[in-house]
């Protein structure tokens, strides 16, 4: 995982609009989707140091995530982001992937 | 010191907690001292602990990436302190409430039907913690009440906690009070191999002495069924 910059990982959050994506979003200690298949529409990256994230999704609504620091996109072509804080622990997390992730 | 058994090398103890470093971070010291009293050592981690929080400190791990990492540091554990059979149940982790209860003890009670254990350890359903280990201690118990077998089955508890037993409702023939000062430095190289869950803590990687110096010298368990009378603590299973 690299730390964000904003312009790149704009660039690649937008190479999976217009197409059905696989989603794993989580707020660690509170909440987790994993899975649900959705059309991306829009997707926008912003903040400084510590970003936003959001996604429209065709006639299905908004995704919204904050406090995400870092990314990578992985072996499979998976677009990984995630939100550390100073030790090293997850706050959130967003996955996008053309595949569905193992359940 | 309990009296040495002659049938020692036969003796079986299972284990069957929620996730990776349940074995090491409770009772460690204890799964070492049976290995190396020869027992014959079988753990069952149901998850992979592969939505934990700690991700490395910096980190280096990502929700996807965590399973793997997760199970080997969990075999390096078993390593370090004897544990000889690791079985993952493959459930996900943070979901094992919501597994269909009767459907896991099943599971659980054909491996006590095949080991034939001399010691079953779980968690306590409702002390447990954590829902995972609630869970899987629900499954356990009701896994040996349906097995039949001989054997006992034991709580694992927390810390210290229960050498006053009588603040939490127990009495103490029901607590066995295990002396691990033997088996420390075992119970520390499993807590290192956990690294990704130990790293931030930074004592853990102190000098050994001090490292060790920081663990307790007695864990304790709860036996489900106590029988004997007994007014103080017993010191083996």
């Amino acid at each position: 995982m690299i730390p964000i910059d904003r312009l790149p990982t704009e660039t690649e959050l937008r190479k999976f609009v217009g197409s059905e994506v696989y989603v794993h979003s989580e707020a660690t200690s509170f909440v987790f989707v994993r899975n649900f298949k959705l059309r991306i529409g829009e997707a926008h990256v912003a903040g400084e140091g510590s970003y936003r994230v959001a996604l429209r999704f065709d006639g299905q609504g908004w995704l919204r995530m904050e406090a995400l620091t870092h990314y990578e996109v992985d072996e499979a072509g998976r677009l990984l982001l995630a939100g550390y804080d100073d030790r090293g622990r997850m706050n959130v997390a967003l996955h996008l992937g053309k595949e569905p992730f193992p359940e | 010191m309990s009296e040495p058994h002659q049938d020692r090398a036969k003796r079986k103890l299972l284990a069957v907690f929620a996730h990776p470093d349940d074995e090491s971070f409770i009772c460690g010291g204890t799964l070492a001292k049976h290995a190396a009293e020869g027992y014959d050592i079988t753990l069952v981690s149901a998850t992979r602990g592969e939505m934990g929080r700690r991700m490395g400190n910096p980190p280096y791990l990502n929700r996807e990436t965590m399973a793997a990492a997760r199970e080997q540091e969990l075999r390096e554990a078993c390593e370090v302190l004897g544990i000889r059979q690791l079985i993952l149940f493959g459930i996900r982790d943070k979901t094992v409430e919501f597994m269909d209860e009767d459907g896991l003890a099943g599971r659980i009670a054909s491996l006590i039907e095949e080991i034939d254990p001399d010691v079953v350890l779980t968690f306590h359903e409702v002390m447990g913690g954590h829902p995972d280990h609630c869970a899987i201690g629900k499954a356990t118990t009701a896994a040996y009440r349906r097995a039949e077998r001989r054997g006992s089955l034991y709580f694992i508890t927390f810390g210290d906690a229960m050498s006053r037993p009588e603040r939490y409702g127990h009495t103490r023939n029901a607590v066995v009070k295990i002396d691990v000062s033997a088996y420390l430095e075992a119970k520390l190289a499993a807590f290192r191999a956990h690294r990704c869950q130990t790293e931030m803590d930074e004592w853990v990687w102190l000098p050994d002495r001090e490292a060790l110096s920081r663990f307790g010298r007695h864990e304790y368990f709860l036996q489900a069924d106590p029988i004997l009378p007994a007014r103080e603590f017993r010191d083996s299973f």
